[in-house]
């Protein structure tokens, strides 16, 4: 008796419409955060940090091991200048 | 810090309108970043245990800027000589100045005396940090290789200020519960 492989046509065209999308998403997501995973449950500390990160590096995942940090860094900051609620 | 305020958009990279004076003696800041600093947080805090605690106390007396700033200036040297030693950097155009409390003990972490390092296992370790959201239990691998090298060439040791006694630390612990997100 034939397989009916008509009836497992569906379970394809949904493993591959969710693949596609879910792929897509990762590959968007990567892009924006230099090729790797994106951070999250970000805490206002971790939100400074990452803010530190990009006065350094100029991207928000960009990452440094640098021990001086570059000439305008210490006159970048707007933190100083914000009123203090 | 960006909860409170209203949208500003600056098409200008902001510069400070009131730098420090030039009476304020002149510290290079630390150019690591968010990673490579968690990576190497605990032997930092524990080299810089003193200045450090200074530096807290300070700030509890007084919040304003000006009252910590020698402070300060002796945190950011302290980070910046761990981080210099760790990354093994012996022809750096302007080294940090040595702290001058430093007692003849600590002599192994000298400018002069930089022959170590543990470049190789630092960089895995804050790589791997970058790839899972920071998360310390993520990584234990590269990490109990960093602590072994840091612990053997510059004689810190990681320990986790508040952990129950008699028990192994959580980055000792054989079977742990929380370890890196299932791919």
């Amino acid at each position: 008796m034939p397989v009916p492989w008509e009836a497992l046509i569906p379970f394809a065209l949904l493993t591959a419409c969710f693949g596609a999308t879910g792929t897509l998403f990762s590959v968007a997501k990567r892009a924006t955060n230099d090729g790797k995973p994106p951070r999250y449950n970000l805490d206002a500390w971790d939100q400074m940090m990452v803010e530190r990160d990009r006065r350094l590096t100029g991207s928000h995942r960009g990452q440094s091991t640098e021990p001086i940090a570059p000439k305008g860094f210490a006159t970048s900051s707007i933190w100083q200048t914000e009123r203090i609620q | 810090m960006s909860t409170h305020r209203g949208a500003a958009f600056l098409d200008q990279p902001y510069v400070d309108p009131n730098p420090l004076p030039s009476s304020v003696p002149h510290v290079d800041e630390l150019g690591a970043t968010s990673a490579p600093l968690k990576s190497a947080s605990f032997f930092i805090g524990q080299h810089c245990k003193d200045v450090n605690e200074d530096f807290m106390l300070c700030k509890a007396e007084n919040r304003d800027p000006a009252h910590c700033l020698k402070e300060g200036r002796k945190v950011t040297r302290c980070a910046a000589e761990v981080y210099v030693v760790l990354l093994h950097l012996p022809d750096l155009p302007t080294l940090p100045p040595p702290l001058p409390t430093q007692s003849p003990a600590d002599s192994s972490l000298s400018i002069g005396k930089i022959r170590e390092s543990c470049l190789a296992e630092f960089d895995a370790h804050w790589q791997c940090l970058e790839k899972n959201n920071q998360y310390f239990q993520a990584c234990r691998k590269p990490e109990r290789a960093l602590n072994q090298c840091v612990f053997t060439k510059l004689n810190l040791s990681k320990t986790i200020p508040g952990s129950p006694e008699g028990q192994p630390q959580v980055h000792e612990k054989k079977n742990p519960i929380f370890t890196r997100v299932q791919k």
